[in-house]
């Protein structure tokens, strides 16, 4: 039952970040279930993506769409290529060592962010 | 080339477990050029199909995968998500982006510096990433 809480909890800040971000969520998921919940990371990825298969998202889609902030077709032209590469990505995983797997997701991360935050800049 | 962009993050989708947002949204922003809310609107909107689902079943044959705790976690998100959505759709484009762009990249070192702590009994040489 505490574990159901916890896992609830990390749900909600998950999803906070993504209605806050437009991101899926399990990029604060991943190191919630990894660092507090101490899953490994491969376990912490599968677990995150089945969080990720409802449209969990759908009040914050509601939210940017009363806003005017959604491109419909730019979003449908997206999906095939997303799900395709899902599973590619998947296979490369699961070659991958799970210590190892930790830094290819930090150090992803890291040239995410700084490619939003410096590419404004250039701009 | 927006194809091609769904098929990148798509990869980025199975080989990190994540939704794929965290790279379409700057992908939107800098290379077709959307504001920082739209782009961001249409990430979420791209997610709402179960897209990861290919994915996530390649996880399940290495049995890295638990169903019980990411469906507690997908409730929270539900809510979540709607109180996140109606806090960033006030804000300015150019402070969200900084926003997202600076969260992305302190939960990276974070992630990182946990990595490189953990599991000591490993050898020294695989502790070096190529950084």
């Amino acid at each position: 039952m505490r574990k159901a809480i916890g896992f609830l909890l990390a749900g909600l800040v998950g999803g906070v970040a993504s209605g806050l971000f437009g991101i899926g969520g399990g990029i604060v998921l991943i190191p919630i279930f990894g660092l507090l919940l101490a899953f490994d990371q491969h376990r912490a990825q599968g677990t995150s993506l089945v969080a990720l298969i409802p449209p969990t998202g759908l009040l914050a889609v509601l939210a940017y769409a009363k806003a005017g902030y959604v491109h419909w077709l730019t979003g449908v032209l997206l999906i095939p290529g997303l799900f395709l590469g899902g599973i590619l990505g998947a296979k490369i995983a699961r070659r991958i060592e799970p210590r190892r797997m930790r830094q290819v997701f930090a150090a992803l991360l890291f040239l995410l962010g700084a490619w939003q935050v410096f590419g404004t800049w250039r701009r | 080339m927006v194809l091609l962009i769904g098929l990148c993050a798509g990869i980025l989708v199975g080989l990190l477990g994540i939704g794929g947002g965290v790279v379409l949204v700057p992908a939107l922003v800098h290379l077709v050029h959307m504001d920082q809310h739209a782009a961001q609107g249409t990430s979420l909107f791209v997610l709402l199909p179960p897209i990861g689902l290919g994915a996530l079943l390649e996880y399940r044959k290495k049995d890295a995968v638990d169903f019980h705790a990411g469906i507690y976690c997908a409730v929270g998100m539900l809510l979540g998500g709607y109180l996140g959505g109606r806090v960033a759709v006030p804000m300015s484009s150019q402070f969200l982006t900084q926003l997202f762009g600076g969260f992305l990249m302190l939960s990276s070192l974070l992630l990182w510096g946990k990595a490189s702590k953990r599991s000591p009994s490993q050898p020294a040489a695989s502790s070096q990433g190529g950084a």
